[in-house]
């Protein structure tokens, strides 16, 4: 109690933020009554049917609900591991460019598309990928056949993973970095007496020190394991690769959107937000008993 | 301990305190519509009679929405906003109403735009609805009844075209006597599809326009490899082609159509064919289906549709038709309206005709729907004066007289496509052409009819003599021409479209009540299963998928629309 006299202004700092989240995070939760409700709009909560998990039952009956799950799981684990790896690599080997103006550069060149929306990459990409583009261009120059990349199951989930991890790999790497910057030197000059070369530096100094980071963020990703992407994939796909490339967001979209079938929508939400709460806890309550790593 | 309970304190207020703010903003919205409600309104109406195109003693605000395109006529001023369409100055003069758009999209963007607002219950007062959105909203009890304002309101004119089909399209859209929605139903033959291809091309390779599904392929194959625009070049292909494969334009309902099967009207849902004894069948899953996709699948492998449309968007694919990458199009009578004008005006040399669409053994039946009312105006309850809508329906229609003629013009900043409600005269295509034609072959300089119609017929008049005479002072030659062909010209949009009527070269879409409850809820699913399996198998998948597909639509509801729709058609034998 005399601590929260002694610190009551901090506390009335924090109060902004608590409100906010309860309005804007805690507050839209009443709304998952719908995933248990025929849901009519314009009737509203209170005058909306209850069907208990009617809706649940018609989603998992959908003949695309496996498919989609799968595809949304694919999509995000190899999003997950690639943007722990290669932000890693990338943070690892500017880490070693003594040239300041030159990491500089390739930090800054690395982190711009991080800042360009999927409206506008997207587009990119299917101008890139197209077959009069530049990367067909340079296929049939070198003598192959020209891929339909856009078109194709299987190279189309590919390009989704590839451009998105090229988008956001700046990011992660920034963080990376000052972690790495924020290793004790003198480790790496007592290494260096006992005969450490970089590589032996690499593994037993800059890995284990900015493991805690690591794992945070492989934390805070897995928290969004089912979401593999929603604006970019909407933006991309197209009929041909639903079969690969439709995940649960897309398709709760179309469900939400052209069908008007809110409660099926709101009950693959809330079925996300449950699998998703899940993994995190896993996850975290591993994290603490492997490396005693605790965010609060 | 004490903190524990602080912390309950917090939460528990800032819950409620949400839950006030949720429930105070619905509050509003109520107190708004019931404490602004105008008591003068009531008190006029008693006073004076109702007058069609009367003003209001005090300025009425309606809102409403508007998903565009651009303008068509390339004369209007550049960068004008929809909500500087000068048909609302002169709306505001002449009755004392103010448009406010809560919000305008592309159209492309105006369903999802649209279902949201409907998601959120946010509704303008005016509606413009397609059937599906009609029948949810009347569920939900969310129009308006209409039935006084329209008795009260509408302008004799509008009566006459409501009437003009002895009053059947007004009575699809009332339930339990009430009037919930004024249909914007049009002369159904303006969806016969033709079959559009450029003439010079075919001349330049010393080919006949095709009558079959073989002799299109020869043209087609010619069109793709021996250089129709002689610029030394492999860049055309033959026959265009979207992603969304039955739609409003650059589809392929025709070439459907061609071998025998009807699969949709253009909005992605099957249509219904009679089989003989008077039951109907889903046009979308039947044998002659098959036979067209295969064809297109070898059309596919040999280049005759460009290999990625399924990327591409309406919006492209008017690209590859103006800039002369492509020389046959599927599609209705106004293509020369928009947008093979643009390519006339950027290739002088181009030349496009119409044809009866190509047949398995010589030219082939359209599918024609049986009421094409694809949009209806309807009020939203909620809206202080419902007969505001009506008015501006009236406003419309007056707006065609000769006397509006030399101010309503494009340049002037009328954009006629962006006005809502737009109700036309159902045969306003019909009464151009023969209005036009009688005015050309008596060689006379003004056209002679005075009525609603006169601008109509007037601008496609001007256009006609300006194109025929070669005279580009007005407007280009594209669109002197688009105007021309599409509507007027003998063997143009309009009169080939005449001729196939004539000669009974079309077979009835005869389903045409409002979307069934199964349609409703599985229509956006099963559309989804078409999409995806017919790209598939023009793009290469074995032709057995579409047996699969067959299967799959019927258990995905298909069977209980079958139901439905034939249960429907029971009730209509009966009447």
């Amino acid at each position: 109690m005399r601590t929260l006299k002694k610190e009551y202004v901090l506390h009335l700092m924090l109060l902004p933020g608590v409100i906010a989240t309860l309005i804007y995070a805690y507050g839209p939760m009443a709304g998952l009554v719908m995933a248990f409700q025929q849901f009519e709009p314009l009737s509203g909560f209170f005058k909306s049917e209850f069907v208990g998990f009617d809706n649940f039952r018609y989603v998992f009956a959908l003949p695309d609900f496996g498919q989609v799950l799968w595809n949304t799981i694919i999509i995000a684990i190899f999003k997950m591991i690639l943007f722990l790896l290669v932000p890693l690599i990338l943070a690892l080997l500017l880490n070693e460019v003594t040239r300041k103006w030159f990491s500089g550069f390739i930090q800054s060149a690395i982190f711009l598309p991080f800042f360009l929306s999927w409206t506008v990459l997207g587009g990119v990409v299917i101008e890139l990928f197209s077959l009069s583009g530049p990367v067909n261009g340079l296929l049939t120059e070198i003598g192959f056949q020209p891929i339909m990349f856009m078109l194709d199951n299987d190279w189309f989930r590919g390009i989704v993973i590839g451009s998105d991890v090229w988008k956001g790999m700046g990011y992660n790497m920034i963080v990376m970095l000052a972690a790495i910057v924020g290793i004790n030197a003198t480790l790496y000059e007592a290494a260096e007496v006992d005969g450490a070369g970089k590589w032996k530096q690499v593994m037993h100094i800059t890995l284990p020190g900015i493991s805690p980071i690591l794992i945070l963020l492989g934390v805070l990703s897995l928290g969004g394991i089912l979401n593999a992407g929603f604006e970019q994939i909407l933006i991309m796909y197209n009929p041909t690769v639903y079969e690969g490339a439709d995940i649960i967001d897309t398709f709760v979209y179309r469900l939400g959107m052209f069908s008007q079938q809110f409660g099926p929508a709101a009950a693959i939400g809330l079925f996300k937000s449950v699998i998703s709460l899940g993994l995190v806890s896993i996850t975290y309550y591993a994290a603490y008993k492997l490396n005693n790593y605790r965010i609060f | 301990m004490k903190n524990y309970k602080t912390m309950k304190m917090i939460l528990l207020l800032s819950l409620s305190a949400s839950a006030i703010t949720a429930c105070s903003s619905q509050g509003n919205d109520k107190g708004n519509t019931s404490t602004s409600k105008p008591s003068t309104e009531n008190n006029q109406t008693e006073i004076t009679p109702p007058d069609p195109f009367g003003k209001y003693a005090e300025p009425v605000t309606v809102t409403e929405v508007l998903g565009f395109n651009p303008p068509e006529d390339s004369r209007t001023p550049k960068g004008i906003t929809p909500d500087q369409n000068a048909y609302f100055k002169d709306l505001k003069e002449m009755m004392n109403i103010d448009v406010k758009y809560k919000w305008t999209v592309p159209s492309s963007q105006f369903e999802q735009k649209f279902s949201l607002a409907m998601a959120s219950g946010d509704l303008p007062d005016i509606l413009e609805l397609d059937p599906k959105n009609f029948e949810k909203l009347k569920k939900q009890d969310m129009l308006a009844d209409l039935t006084e304002a329209y008795e009260q309101y509408a302008s004799p004119t509008l009566k006459k075209y409501m009437e003009s089909d002895g009053g059947f399209a007004m009575k699809t859209y009332n339930a339990d006597g009430k009037q919930l929605a004024i249909p914007a139903f049009e002369d159904p033959f303006l969806s016969t599809q033709l079959l559009w291809i450029r003439k010079d091309w075919l001349d330049n390779l010393n080919l006949q326009a095709p009558t079959t599904i073989d002799e299109l392929e020869k043209v087609a194959e010619a069109f793709v490899k021996n250089d129709p625009d002689q610029n030394k070049q492999n860049d055309t292909y033959g026959i265009s082609l979207q992603k969304t494969l039955f739609f409003w334009g650059f589809d392929v309902r025709g070439l459907f159509n061609g071998f025998g099967a009807y699969p949709s009207i253009g909005d992605a849902q099957t249509a219904w064919i009679k089989n003989g004894e008077d039951k109907l069948i889903p046009g979308l899953i039947q044998p002659e289906v098959k036979t067209a996709l295969s064809k297109l699948q070898s059309w596919y492998q040999n280049g005759i549709l460009n290999k990625e449309f399924a990327l591409k968007d309406e919006n492209k694919a008017v690209e590859d038709l103006t800039s002369g990458k492509v020389g046959i199009s599927y599609g209705e009578w106004w293509y020369p309206n928009w947008p093979l004008n643009l390519n006339i005006d950027k290739d002088p040399k181009a030349e496009w005709i119409a044809v009866q669409i190509p047949g398995l053994d010589g030219p082939a039946k359209s599918l024609v729907p049986k009421i094409r009312a694809g949009k209806v105006f309807a009020v939203n309850k909620k809206a202080k004066n419902p007969e505001a809508a009506i008015k501006m329906i009236n406003f419309y229609i007056e707006m065609g007289n000769k006397q509006y003629l030399e101010k309503n013009k494009a340049e002037n900043g009328y954009v006629y496509n962006w006005f809502n409600p737009r109700i036309y005269n159902p045969a306003q295509i019909e009464t151009i052409y023969t209005e036009v034609n009688k005015a050309l072959d008596a060689k006379q300089t003004e056209i002679t009819l005075d009525d609603e119609n006169y601008k109509n017929v007037a601008d496609v008049f001007k256009a006609g003599t300006d194109f025929l005479a070669g005279n580009t002072k007005d407007a280009s030659k594209g669109v002197n021409w688009g105007q021309y062909y599409s509507r007027a010209a003998k063997d143009g949009g309009w009169g080939t479209t005449r001729k196939i009527k004539e000669s009974g070269a079309f077979v009835n879409n005869e389903f045409y009540g409002l979307p069934t409850k199964t349609q409703v809820e599985k229509g956006a699913q099963l559309d989804k299963l078409m999409q995806e399996s017919f790209t598939k198998i023009i793009m290469g998948a074995s032709i057995d998928e579409f047996d699969k597909f067959v299967a799959s639509w019927k258990s995905l509801g298909g069977d209980d629309i079958t139901a439905e729709v034939n249960a429907w058609y029971g009730e209509q034998a009966k009447n």
